[in-house]
């Protein structure tokens, strides 16, 4: 069917997934940290650790957080860049980047940027950032090949993009025990702490919806990226990519 | 991921950190090198990376999907003579390091790995823990080849780092026989 895309697992008109994924995350912006603790064993700050650590931001860059949500990778990018580089926390969600601003405000982190934007089309003049970075937020962008361009675009020359999101394991046995936690845990987790269980269906449906390891270092390739690899992390659950572009 | 492979992998960002760190405090220059990709084997070891150099930045990849400029293939132990200053071309001449390509982009590359003077320990204890990181600082002492008897050092490194993250009771064993 033409003009139709995924939202979890159903299809849904592609004019509407943004407007369906908005609802989704000013359901959750509120509890979006606590969840991400919750759900994650408190993993996902490990995984946006090794994020940072592969980064190779360095003192007066530039670089642009896309789908930063409550600004986690933006507070450790503005450590690295200093006061003489830019960071730009972006979101196509006011209430998420809302959360993200009074995050930062919370722990004294200043100097950082914010800009509500959407991912596909990109506000910038070409080659302007250093590092861009997206960490689960590719698989909630509708043209995904449309971002991915957009990103290659607005990085210099020696520029990378870093994509950390949830993927697919290769281990049997894992695949098992994670496909009974998303579809029977996560639901109810986020029906009894965040009082939406259909946010947190979508957030399970999404991941199994969204490329695997290959097909995605694929995209980044044919988006014009020169340069792209992968390193899976917790099995596979999660990986990261990272293009760079000569 | 093989406990291994994720090893390697955070040496290739150690490494990649390092190289960068030289570059940005002006130690090194690498503009000779500008939109050049290495390749770099160890044969003796799963180590293969490559060295994209890309407006004054460098990236360690563990593939590439484009052709590279210049390929170096060598064993672990020519890698650490060549570190501590043997000639390039004398190892050339002797068969004991392969390279396909423009051996002048090789003999920068080395030069700037010479100057790589990294604090395994320091680096790692960022993002593995200081317990960890202080083990990985003792296994990188034995690097040295003046400490060495008969053992090919990578080697060390290798079985005590994975004794050290499959078998922590092992590693404790490996400890004492090389204490």
């Amino acid at each position: 069917m033409e003009n139709t895309t995924h939202f979890g697992f159903k299809q849904v008109a592609t004019n509407d997934k943004q407007s369906l994924v908005r609802d989704v995350f000013n359901s959750v912006a509120g509890k979006y940290d606590l969840m991400n603790d919750v759900l994650s064993f408190g993993a996902h700050r490990l995984w946006k650790r090794y994020t940072i650590a592969s980064s190779n931001v360095k003192d007066g860059d530039k670089v642009l957080d896309i789908a930063g949500g409550t600004g986690d990778l933006a507070i450790e990018f503005r450590k690295k860049v200093g006061d003489s580089g830019q960071v730009i926390l972006s979101d196509i969600n006011a209430a998420m980047l809302n959360e993200g601003r009074k995050n930062l405000i919370n722990k004294g982190v200043f100097g950082v940027e914010f800009i509500q934007l959407n991912a596909e089309y990109l506000p910038f003049d070409n080659s302007t950032f250093d590092c861009v970075s997206i960490a689960f937020g590719l698989r909630n962008v509708t043209d995904k090949d449309q971002a991915l361009k957009e990103v290659y675009r607005i990085l210099k020359p020696g520029g990378c993009l870093l994509i950390l999101e949830f993927s697919t394991t290769d281990s049997a046995l894992l695949k098992k025990l994670y496909d009974f936690y998303s579809f029977n845990i996560i639901q109810k987790l986020g029906g009894i702490i965040a009082d939406d269980e259909a946010s947190y269906q979508y957030l399970a449906e999404s991941i199994r919806k969204h490329p695997d390891q290959e097909t995605l270092k694929g995209m980044v390739l044919d988006a014009s990226f020169d340069f792209c690899e992968y390193h899976n992390l917790s099995g596979g659950i999660v990986a990261l990519h990272k293009g760079i572009k000569v | 991921m093989q406990p291994f492979a994720i090893f390697w992998h955070k040496q290739t960002i150690i490494l990649e950190q390092a190289l960068n760190r030289l570059i940005t405090n002006g130690e090194v220059g690498i503009s000779v090198l500008n939109g050049k990709t290495i390749g770099f084997s160890l044969q003796d070891l799963p180590l293969d990376v490559h060295f994209v150099c890309a407006n004054e930045r460098i990236f360690v990849l563990s593939a590439t999907n484009k052709p590279t400029d210049v390929d170096i293939k060598l064993k672990s132990m020519v890698f650490i003579s060549l570190l501590h200053g043997e000639d390039l071309t004398e190892l050339l001449r002797q068969d004991k390091i392969s390279i396909h390509g423009d051996v002048k982009t090789a003999q920068l590359l080395v030069d700037l790995l010479k100057e790589v003077d990294i604090d395994l320990e320091e680096i790692a204890s960022k993002y593995t823990g200081d317990i960890i990181a202080n083990q990985l600082g003792k296994l990188t002492k034995k690097f040295n080849p003046t400490n060495m008897e008969s053992n090919n050092p990578l080697e060390i490194i290798k079985d005590g780092l994975t004794a050290l993250l499959i078998n922590p009771i092992k590693f404790e064993q490996y400890k004492h026989k090389n204490s």
